[in-house]
């Protein structure tokens, strides 16, 4: 944060680095450097002293030097010529007998990002990969990766990466792992660094010299390898055992993605390996460090999702303690609702009451959802629960406990009579819109068998227009409409009010035109009314509600112990999404591989499935191309894939361009029904911002269709995997037609 | 890989900050503070995602450690990480507080440039660290046998030790730190119990010693009880149930799967030896009975009474219970035997302090909370009774059977080495409802 007086003070500081009585006194010129950086640290800029640093740097004093760097590092950039004159002496450090002038010299360098110093950078790399001290090696080896990202546009040289690639033989296993990380950075176009049998197979004899951030590393390299044969395979993960048991989390957690990975075709090693983590997966959920029992709840979690008993006898160790902090509590409840069976569900569900009660708002409400989620099988013992509750008179739980009931009469109509019973009197407690709006709609739906449901909706068709939520107001309209039908003597005089209130002063125009439209309803009579709002509710609904469909340990293990788990599903789609349409190559995976399509993308278009059937291949609709854009791109590409396809009969654009839309591919200009040549220009982008651009051509003669396909950027796969789409869709309207 | 790590104070103000990587702009220190630190409800959780930039936290006493990435980093290697820099800052100098973080800003800043380069961690390893941080400035002059010290460290076979060790009093001293949990309810059933322990040894041995440690593991006692019939009354007692265990990288796992016996050529200095967790036949060292009477609507009749429960010849230490209030307390009167109680309104809690108890005695506490009289319906949630203490003995009642040291090469043997053992057990989250 800079404040005021920083100028003073940065001209303080120039004047006591150029006092030669302090350049003279060691110890006091350490000190003023050591000024400088606290400045820099707090956000000050004192670049303006870039030219006195310099000079500070060719000192013994290798603290100083140290400090100096990290000076030079950080301000590098904006000084690139004043930066320049400090090369040299960082050239002469890396000549230095003391290894560790030379590693820290070298790393400096490396880190100096401006331009041109690339030229400066070359030579003591090499050098310093073929040095004798293996620090430097280290140092080097990522100097690597740092001068390949300073010029990222440049060529990979590949004299450089076969250097990298022979020093995975390295003997001191820093560098081993060093060579992996920065071999993956400077092959990030290429798709990341080969790990073939040979390298598989000599990193697995190194791993017991690793220490827990290189085996972790590691592990996460050999999910790239595929191995040969059953025997190699089973070879593999023997050798591996000894992971799963590490001291390290991190390491126990690698190594069981990778076991998950690599047993992706044996469900029954899966499990096993699974069972084999349960222990290190529980020492971690009750663990003092908060954070990482934190990271264990929430891939527990995940584990659950496949496996609903796997950690049933266990439940108690997820019972909150009271000084946890908030974030533990809350995922522990999710994961004691999901590990409910008939032995422990007494306990669990007394457990649960207790934090009903609790003072955090937020955990008292995630109790009861997860009461409610209990409830989906032990109906009538929770229904007990949260009637009980309802007698506190709490808005935060009444709220709660009613929008829990809503979902319960729903999924399981037979707690109907029992929910019934308990709803007169929660209206007094509610306050929020999601509370009122669960209680509307169930006096609405099952007003029949509540006796008081006219006079408490009357309540709020009185209020109406102190009302703030219009949910609510939405809401009422329905349930009113839905009451009237069943009880219309008690409801016809405030229907009518609603009705007009609606109709003649409502200004949202949303609940303005649902009021019209019941009006009109109304108009056509009785019968139709009810034949329209009474009719069956629709099934797939269910399913969204339900949302515990079980899942197969191969959905999510690629997703295992990367970030997806941390965050929630929303916020994860969000940052996903985001990340999507950056038109940026594929994310370098060092750990973890962000698969470009977000499970909710794939989701919200179950029915593109079967056509794109391909999970990593997705097209995504932001792909709005201009007439006269397409049109210069297309010359400026070349063919890149030329089919011919079946045809019959006249082609409809209505229906070819709907059929393409439905895949969320653009039609850039289509000729009219039966011109001759029929022709019709289609453009569409994956996700990682490659555009197919495409040129049907009909030829009705012979019954056929020439397709020509060109590209933005090569990639073979993107493109088979898009030509197969659209083969599809093609199909598609011929079989229509035919 | 990590991009950057900050160090805030409670304010929020940096203490330290070090970028790794280009991605991670200036603003980021910002983003965090305003967001995380500035940010008016509790913390929803440790990784926090601002503009796609994720933060993850930890918190050592009013210290904010945070480490930042833009890739889809593996959660626990950055949180095991952070807990690692902890340990190695703990080493250096100590607390890490606020004060010792600016004393030696420099270190730190030295610290960090040899355990992340280019975001990727390094060599962590608290005594191999030490070869490369120069505490004392002036060391370019390095004589030629520390040179070659520096080389032969990396170049060697084993990366947790250096050759040519010496020292001229062979000593080690082995410390048994266990934190004991446990959550009761108000009828005294216990709900759940478990033991965290930790082995740490700390080595002053010359050159390559080859250790063997031997405890009171079930497994292995039942084992040798085979050969002779006769201890196995006496020891089979004795012996505890280990549920899980993880070691040090220096110990060869092969043999701890084929013979359970834990052998390894130990690190210089300080470490974890090994990290275990029991569940079963846990020695509770306190037992809380907690009896809360509402008299009218404005008081409460609290009485507590604890007894400890292990042999008297041992001596409990720091024993501090806390029996929480109800917020609308006006007035608490106490009266306890032993020990000091104090009612604490910030915390609303009165705390019993104990300085010392010894085995098999009992101490009670009553007191009288007055209340004001509110007309807020919602009901007082009764937080548990919770503990803290200090016992000189392991609650899962594990014992050090033996430790013995081998060093071929040297002439010293194992009578030679000077042991110390040393059992510590601490209350974790030490709760009973009431």
């Amino acid at each position: 944060m800079p404040y005021l007086g920083s100028e003073d003070i940065v001209k303080e500081l120039k004047k006591a680095l150029c006092n030669p009585h302090i350049q003279a006194d060691r110890p006091r010129y350490r000190n003023v450097i050591q000024k400088v950086i606290r400045h820099m640290t707090q956000g000050v800029d004192v670049s303006s002293v870039f030219m006195e640093m310099v000079k500070a740097s060719a000192t013994v004093d290798i603290v100083q030097k140290k400090l100096v760097y990290l000076y030079m590092c950080t301000y590098a950039p904006l000084k690139p010529d004043l930066a320049l004159l400090a090369i040299n002496t960082l050239c002469k450090d890396c000549s230095d007998p003391n290894p560790m002038v030379r590693g820290l010299a070298l790393r400096s360098m490396c880190s100096l990002r401006m331009p041109g110093v690339q030229e400066y950078i070359q030579q003591p790399i090499l050098n310093g990969l073929r040095d004798k001290a293996s620090y430097v090696r280290r140092v080097a080896v990522l100097g690597c990766a740092k001068m390949y990202n300073l010029h990222g546009d440049s060529e990979v040289d590949g004299a450089l990466v076969n250097e990298l690639y022979s020093l995975l033989r390295d003997q001191d296993p820093i560098v081993v792992v060093n060579c992996l990380r920065a071999l993956e950075e400077i092959l990030k176009q290429e798709g990341g660094v080969v790990i073939n049998k040979p390298i598989a197979h000599h990193l697995l004899n190194r791993m017991p010299d690793l220490d827990q951030w290189g085996q972790a590393e590691v592990l996460g390299f050999l999910l790239r390898y595929q191995p040969r044969s059953e025997e190699e395979l089973f070879a593999i993960l023997n050798l591996l055992d000894s992971s799963l048991q590490s001291s390290s989390p991190a390491v126990v957690m690698a190594a069981t993605k990778l076991f998950l990975i690599l047993a992706k075709e044996f469900p029954h090693v899966q499990t096993d390996v699974l069972v084999r983590v349960k222990g290190p997966l529980l020492a971690a959920c009750s663990s003092e460090s908060r954070e990482l029992c934190f990271a264990a709840l929430c891939h527990v979690r995940r584990i659950l999702r496949s496996l609903p008993g796997h950690f049933s006898s266990h439940y108690k160790k997820f019972f909150c303690s009271y000084s946890e902090p908030h974030y533990i509590k809350l995922q522990k409840v999710e994961v004691l609702c999901e590990l409910v069976n008939d032995e422990n569900v007494q306990q669990v569900l007394e457990e649960l009451r207790d934090y009903c009660t609790d003072v955090s708002a937020d955990l008292a409400q995630a109790a009861i959802f997860a009461i409610g989620g209990i409830a989906r099988t032990y109906t009538d013992q929770c229904v007990q629960i949260l009637t009980e509750l309802l007698v506190l008179r709490q808005e935060h739980i009444t709220s709660a406990v009613v929008q829990t009931f809503r979902n319960l009469v729903w999924l399981c109509p037979q707690c109907t009579e029992a929910i019934c019973q308990a709803l007169p009197g929660c209206e007094e407690s509610i306050q929020d819109s999601e509370g009122k709006q669960a209680l509307i709609w169930l006096l609405g739906v099952h007003g029949e068998t509540i006796p008081n449901a006219p006079y408490v909706l009357e309540d709020f068709v009185e209020n109406v227009k102190a009302e703030t939520f219009p949910g609510v107001k939405m809401e009422l309209l329905t349930a009113l409409l839905r009451l009237f039908l069943s009880r219309p003597a008690e409801c016809q005089d405030m229907l009518g009010r609603l009705l007009y209130y609606c109709i003649e002063e409502e200004k949202d125009m949303a609940i303005r035109d649902r009021g019209l439209f019941y009006y009109r309803l109304l108009l056509t009579g009785i019968d139709e009314v009810k034949q329209i709002l009474c009719s069956p509710k629709s099934d797939p609904s269910l399913g969204l509600l339900e949302d515990q469909a079980e899942r197969p340990v191969n959905s999510w293990a690629s997703e295992f112990n990367t970030l997806v788990p941390m965050y929630s599903k929303a916020c994860w789609a969000a940052i996903s999404s985001l990340q999507v349409s950056e038109p940026r190559g594929p994310e370098p995976s060092g750990t973890g591989v962000l698969s470009p399509s977000g499970s909710l993308i794939s989701e919200n278009k179950a029915e593109l499935q079967p056509l794109s059937d391909s999970g990593s291949f997705l097209l995504v609709p932001n792909g709005q191309l201009t007439a006269e854009q397409f049109e210069k791109t297309w010359l400026s590409l070349e063919v890149a894939h030329q089919e011919v396809l079946p045809w019959q009969g006249v082609a409809h654009p209505d229906t070819i361009q709907t059929a393409l839309q439905m895949v969320n591919i653009q039609t850039i200009a289509l000729s009219k029904a039966g011109v001759q040549p029929w022709k019709a220009y289609l453009s569409a982008q994956d996700g990682s911002g490659c555009v197919f651009l495409t040129e049907l051509l009909l030829d009705p003669e012979h019954l056929q269709v020439r397709l020509s396909v060109k590209q933005s950027h090569v990639k073979a796969e993107a493109l088979n995997s898009f030509i197969s789409v659209l083969k599809t869709v093609i199909g598609t309207i011929v079989d229509i037609k035919s | 890989m990590i991009g950057g790590l900050f160090i805030y104070n409670h304010k929020g103000e940096v203490l330290i900050s070090r970028v790794y990587r280009d991605d991670i702009g200036r603003n980021a220190v910002d983003a965090f503070r305003v967001n995380v630190i500035h940010a008016r409800q509790q913390v929803r959780s440790p990784v926090t995602n601002i503009a796609r930039t994720s933060f993850f936290h930890v918190k050592r006493s009013n210290i904010w450690l945070a480490a930042v990435t833009k890739q889809n980093v593996n959660a626990a290697m950055v949180f095991e990480f952070l807990y690692k820099m902890c340990d190695v800052m703990a080493a250096y100098f100590g607390k890490i507080s606020e004060e010792n973080i600016k004393n030696n800003f420099v270190l730190i800043y030295e610290l960090l440039d040899e355990i992340l380069d280019f975001g990727y961690p390094q060599n962590s390893e608290t005594g191999a660290l030490k070869t490369f941080i120069t505490q004392q400035g002036i060391k370019s002059q390095h004589t030629k046998e520390e040179q070659s010290q520096i080389t032969s460290q990396v170049t060697g076979q084993i990366g947790w030790r250096r050759e040519g060790i010496k020292y001229r009093r062979n000593e080690l001293f082995l410390d048994v730190l266990e934190s004991v949990n446990l959550l009761m309810s108000p009828q005294g059933q216990v709900l759940s119990a478990h033991v965290s322990g930790r082995v740490v040894m700390k080595s002053y041995l010359s050159g390559m010693p080859e250790c063997k440690f031997g405890m009171n593991d079930k497994i292995v006692i039942e084992k040798q009880g085979k050969g002779t019939a006769d201890e196995t009354g006496k020891s089979g007692k004795q012996s505890i149930a280990i549920d899980d265990c993880t070691f040090h990288q220096c110990v060869r796992l092969s043999k701890f799967d084929s013979e359970r016996s834990i052998s390894f050529i130990p690190p210089d200095g300080e470490f974890e030896l090994m990290r275990y967790r029991t569940t079963k036949d846990i020695i509770l060292p306190f037992r809380v009975i907690p009896l809360v009477r509402e008299v009218g609507r404005t008081k409460l009749e609290v009485k507590v009474v604890i007894k400890s429960n292990f042999k008297p010849s041992l001596l409990a230490q720091k024993i501090e219970v806390r029996i929480p209030t109800p917020l609308n307390t006006s007035g608490v009167q106490v009266i306890c035997m032993k020990g000091k109680a104090k009612y604490k309104a910030s915390e609303n809690a009165i705390v019993w302090k104990i300085k010392r108890m010894a085995g098999m005695k009992e101490s009670q506490i009553s007191a009288e909370i007055e209340l004001l009289p509110t007309n807020d319906k919602k009901k007082w949630a009764r937080p548990p009774i919770s503990m803290n203490f200090e016992v000189p003995f392991a609650p899962s009642g594990l014992k050090v059977r033996y430790l013995k040291v081998f060093e071929p090469k040297l002439n010293y043997s194992d009578h030679d080495v000077i042991k110390w053992v040393r059992y510590i057990g601490r209350s974790g989250i030490y709760e009973t409802r009431c």
